[in-house]
């Protein structure tokens, strides 16, 4: 086995380490090797031990085998080469490199030959760097012994604060007292450690330390010189015990007993003590309980009131440290009278009956009620003392808030003045007597100049400005003794009070007020009992948010605008005042929004785009947020409400108007009219024909007789209009329909005739369907007498004979017949028959007309050529104006045409 | 003896026996007077002071020895302490002016260290290891020892050109070599009573030392610590 030589560094000094240094190189350059590895050198010191922020210094010694000299060495750290300014040469196969080691430098330190262009560096050696600190010395030592059973512990435990830094190093911690009589020492922890001095030291001068210690060295703290005194904390007092004593309602008397024997320690002690639930610890003065004793009298304490007291316990000379506190013990100091005045109040409720109100007197239970308040004398203006007892439940005097109790609630006038006096009792006696005066209303004391609130530390403040007062008659006294704040809350109606002096003029509200709820606050000033006018204001004691948005509906919609309208948030959810209202409507993915006052709760949102759908919300915002509404949908209208109706009634107007003017038109260019539509026809009566007519000669030119079934039959109305009109509405007032029926058939058939008469004309075989009533184009024809009007005797045969040509005239209609046509057996068939014109060709056998009939049968057999010739001039004949009919241009009856056109004429229809 | 001790008690604690060990090493370290802190200039009246407390606090603690060294001896018990032995110290503190009585009162806590040594011992093979007289036995000679220390320190700072003897005033302490049990019980009892008369003197003299020699030096001192 090799040996090598293990130096210490860091603890010897630089000589000494050189010098030893250099004995081992010459040892180990002269020692054989003796191991079958071979070696090429090696490292001193091996596996040092090094402390961080120290220079370290090692030695590579090259062995022979390693065929290198001091040049070809080189140090690396792990893989990092040191430079070669920090080695040294020894001598020609020794090279020492110095280097400094902070946490970051690596573990292993390397002694390497350097290798030639082809081969690789050669490792010679290689050490194992152990880094650590130096121990740290402990601070702030301190120690202390608790009691054990009678005495004192023989364990002292100490505490105290290590070094700060890393312990790199394994550390031992020991500490050490040390007596007059003898040395202790113990383990420690690394903070805390204790020393078993087997009986505790009394009365004698002890020192305590702590030495700390790695391999890079020892550590010792400073000595704790102290007297054994100062290490006791003894047990609490024990037993402690509270006595209430009756007559003594404010006192309470405490005992204990010493925790340990005072030949041990002689101890003072200290006691402290609150009402039950407060946790707001009272001590008493240390003066007063500084001596050895066992027992003290709180004093000073409320009646009726349950404490809690603890005791603890030093050294009489204030060595060592105090025992914990004592157990709680409780106890309740006895019953008192009251010694204040109850709390009276009142509230004024509006009543339905004129000039009055009620008044609901109420009151809180004295301040300093003593114990607890078992009823209430209440006295109302000249009355009698009346007893309300107050049962348990509704009151607990033990608790800290002081609950309202309602009294009584009675009527009183508006011109009532009364004094009400209250006194409260409990079970040792009564109350100082409090007042309280109603005025009437018309003498109410002036109210406070101002009012306002703000808030501050999380409480509600109320500040305002005294009534400006002068003395003048009123019964009351001028001087303001206090003010009454009263505090309602919205939500609930839950009211309270305070009293707060007449100097006063700010005051935090003491009641427990809820946030984000609003509260309707009023102070009142008094006047030496007398109630002044309150001056109200709301307030919040933390705004938030609307609890809810408003709720919005569409009033109306335009086809521009919409009018919204929503409602006012309910109180008890504005939770906190409402500072605008903002009103956002969304179309097309924009979003508009306007913004309102708080009064406003309807709203016509104008320049929206017709026939679009529109989203509307209304945003209600307080200073502490805003809340929205939930979304409403609309959409506006195309037109604007009315907008249809104008358009159709211009519409109709135009329509009217442009009737109108074509009628008007057609009014005035009637004759020019007529005359495109009814070409003039020349006026046979004028022709030159009608000169030479009873000269037939002519007629030998006419066809002949077989050509008579091709000529048509044109029934031509020839009576006048007027007259028609006139019989027919005077003799048929029943057929009326019918006689229209039939003229107008005429006329259609006439007109048809006028217009087209060709059409008109139709084969002589369809005559045999004459008769018929078919809803078929019924064919019928008549002979056209020469003269006469309808209903007017025709004219007799004899005189019609040579210069009347019966004519045959056919309509072409689709009206039924004629009653008198379809039962010419009638009076009034009779009457028509009586004019020729309106018999039938076909089967006209009928009753007395017949002979007529045949005869005009005949006749027309007879004249069947002329007939033939003149049936192209109907339309002639129709243009003849009724005054040209049946007369001359000189007015009277001309001679009889020769044929009908001349006698007749048009007729037109009624 | 000590053998029979040991089987009569087979069934001590691990924890008993260290505390007995405990005990050996306290009473031999109370051997080595300076192997602690050395004496610090205090005031007389701190001093003495502490002294009188300490004083009072052994006589206390020698009352209930003697009570439970009586109660654990057995029959006969107040015989024991009636017997007349000549070994033992004599309880009174002499001299005639307060650096001859400090001095008494010096010898008579080193003169009555080794008999407490040796009742110790004894009650050890004649009392269970957990028996309580046993840590009276032992605690009586630590505070004691301190005792010792603090008047040597008390003297030493009222008369530092007096020397203090290095043996006790009265003679070197003269132990009776062997004794059976019955002269081990009075000669234990006998210490005990003894030890609790001297404490009381020590008590008596050292107010009567205070009054003495601190009235004048820290009067207002002296107040504050009574």
């Amino acid at each position: 086995v090799c040996e090598f030589v293990n130096l210490p560094s860091g603890i010897m000094d630089k000589s000494s380490y050189r010098l030893l240094q250099l004995l081992s190189l010459a040892w180990l350059a002269c020692r054989p090797t003796c191991s079958s590895i071979t070696t090429y050198g090696t490292i001193i010191p091996q596996s040092p031990l090094v402390e961080i922020g120290k220079e370290f210094t090692a030695t590579c010694v090259v062995y022979k085998a390693a065929k290198a000299t001091a040049e070809d060495i080189y140090w690396k750290l792990k893989n990092v080469t040191v430079p070669k300014e920090q080695y040294t040469k020894i001598n020609d196969s020794a090279v020492s490199v110095t280097i400094t080691i902070t946490n970051e430098t690596a573990n292993w330190l390397l002694c390497e030959k350097k290798g030639s262009p082809l081969n690789r560096n050669q490792v010679i050696h290689g050490i194992l760097l152990t880094k650590g600190y130096p121990p740290e010395k402990p601070v702030n030592l301190s120690c202390m012994a608790v009691q054990s059973g009678r005495k004192i512990s023989s364990n002292v435990t100490c505490t105290w604060q290590p070094g700060t830094r890393d312990e790199i190093l394994k550390t031992t911690y020991t500490l050490f007292g040390s007596l007059i009589v003898s040395n202790k020492s113990g383990k420690a922890h690394r903070s805390s450690g204790y020393i078993d001095f087997g009986t505790f030291p009394s009365f004698m001068q002890l020192a305590m330390w702590v030495e700390v210690e790695n391999k890079l060295g020892k550590v010792r703290s400073d000595i704790l010189d102290i007297y054994a005194a100062d290490l006791v904390k003894t047990n609490p007092p024990s037993d402690v015990n509270i006595l209430s004593e009756n007559n003594f309602s404010r006192t309470l008397l405490v005992s204990w007993k010493h925790p340990i024997h005072v030949t041990y320690v002689t101890l003072k002690y200290n006691i402290r003590f609150c009402t039950v639930g407060s946790g707001d610890w009272t001590e008493v003065p240390p003066n007063d309980t500084e001596s050895y004793k066992e027992s003290f009298r709180l004093q000073y304490l409320k009646p009726d009131m349950e404490y809690v007291v603890q005791v603890r316990c030093i050294h009489h000379m204030g060595y060592g440290y105090w025992s914990d506190w004592s157990a709680n013990s409780t106890a309740r100091t006895p019953e008192d009278k009251p010694t204040s005045k109850p709390d009276l109040w009142r509230v004024i409720i509006p009543s339905q009956v004129k000039s009055e109100r009620r008044v609901q007197v109420m009151c809180k239970d004295p301040v300093e009620s003593n114990g607890r308040i078992q009823g209430y004398s209440i006295k109302i203006q000249d009355g009698n003392w009346e007893t309300v007892a107050v049962n348990d439940s509704d009151l607990d005097s033990r608790s800290q808030e002081r609950k309202i109790i309602p009294l009584y609630q009675i009527p009183w006038s508006d011109k009532r003045r009364g004094l009400i006096e209250l006194k409260a009792w409990n079970s040792v006696g009564e109350s100082p007597q409090a007042s309280l005066v109603i005025p009437k209303l018309t003498q109410e004391p002036p109210s406070v100049e101002w009012l306002s609130w703000f808030t501050q530390q999380g409480r509600l403040w109320v500040k305002w400005q005294p009534p400006n007062v002068t003395a003048t008659g009123e019964p009351y006294r001028s001087e303001v003794t206090e003010y009454i704040l009263e505090w309602v809350s919205v939500s609930d109606g839950a009211m309270d009070w305070q009293r707060e002096r007449r100097h006063t003029r700010t005051a935090a509200i003491k009641g427990n007020l809820q946030k984000f709820n609003r509260y309707n606050i009023s102070v009142y000033p008094m006047y030496s009992g007398w109630t002044g006018k309150p001056l109200t204001i709301a307030a919040f004691l933390e705004q938030g948010a609307p609890l809810e948005g408003p709720s919005v509906k569409v009033r109306r919609t335009g086809k521009n605008d919409a009018e919204l309208e929503w409602m006012e948030i309910p109180l008890d959810k504005q939770r906190g005042f409402i500072t605008n209202y903002t009103i956002f409507f969304i179309t097309g993915g924009k979003e508009h929004s306007i913004v309102v006052s708080t009064d406003t709760y309807s709203y016509t949102v104008k320049r929206m785009a017709s026939n679009s759908k529109y989203v509307v919300r209304v945003m209600a915002s307080t200073v502490q947020g805003s809340t929205n509404s939930s979304d409403l949908s609309f959409n506006t209208l195309m037109y604007a409400p009315g907008q249809i109706e104008a358009i159709v009634v211009s519409v109709s107007i135009s329509f009217l108007f442009s009737v109108v003017l074509t009628m008007l038109c057609c009014i005035y260019k009637m004759d020019s009219i007529k005359k495109k539509i009814w070409p003039p026809v020349p006026d046979p009566s004028n022709s030159t024909i009608a000169k030479w007519s009873p000269d037939f000669t002519s007629k030998a030119d006419t066809p002949n007789e077989s050509a008579l079934g091709d000529v048509s039959i044109v029934e031509v109305d020839v009576f006048d209009r007027k007259s028609l009109c006139e019989e027919d509405k005077a003799g048929l007032p029943l057929k009326k329909d019918k006689y229209l029926s039939e003229e107008h058939s005429s006329g259609i058939g006439g007109s048809s005739c006028l217009s087209s008469p060709h059409q008109s004309v139709s084969d002589s075989d369809e005559g045999g369907d004459e008769g018929q009533t078919t809803a078929s184009t019924v064919q019928y024809s008549s002979v056209v007498a020469s003269c006469g009007y309808k209903g007017q005797t025709p004219c007799p045969l004899p005189q019609s004979g040579s210069s009347q040509t019966p004519s045959f005239t056919r309509s072409e209609s689709t009206q039924p017949l004629l009653d008198s046509e379809e039962h010419p057996e009638g009076p009034e068939s009779q009457r028509y028959l009586r004019n020729p014109y309106f018999g039938r060709l076909p089967g006209g056998n009928n009753g007395d007309s017949g002979d007529l009939e045949d005869l005009n049968q005949m006749e027309m057999k007879k004249q069947g050529l002329a007939l033939r010739r003149f049936c192209p001039l109907e339309e002639d004949f129709q243009q003849t104006t009724p005054t040209e009919e049946g007369h001359s241009p000189d007015g009277q009856p001309g001679p009889d045409p020769s044929y009908m056109p001349q006698l007749s004429g048009y007729r037109p229809q009624c | 003896m000590s053998g029979h001790v040991k089987n009569m008690y087979p069934q001590l604690s691990i924890s008993q026996a260290a505390r007995t060990l405990l005990s050996l090493l306290l009473v031999a370290a109370i051997d080595s007077m300076n192997a602690g802190i050395a004496c610090r200039n205090q005031q007389c009246e701190s001093h003495i002071q502490r002294s009188s407390k300490l004083t009072r606090l052994i006589h206390m603690e020698s009352v209930d020895l003697l009570k439970i060294y009586k109660a654990s001896q057995g029959d006969l018990s107040e015989l024991f302490c009636q017997m007349p032995i000549n070994i033992v110290p004599n309880p009174n503190i002499s001299g005639l002016d307060p650096s001859e009585r400090m001095l008494s009162i010096y010898s008579h806590c080193k003169a009555f260290l080794p008999h407490l040594k040796r009742v110790t011992e004894q009650q050890r093979d004649l009392q269970p290891p957990s028996s309580p007289l046993l840590n009276n036995l032992t605690t009586a000679q630590y505070r004691t020892s301190g005792l010792a220390n603090q008047i040597k320190c008390i003297y030493q700072t009222l008369f530092p050109n007096l020397p203090i003897p290095l043996e006790p005033v009265d003679g070197p302490t003269s132990i009776h070599p062997s004794q059976n049990v019955f002269q081990q019980k009075v000669y234990g009892c006998v210490v005990l009573k003894n030890f609790k008369e001297l404490l009381s003197q020590i008590r008596h003299e050292l107010r009567t030392i205070k009054n003495q020699m601190c009235k004048s030096r820290t009067f207002a001192y002296t107040n504050a610590l009574f």
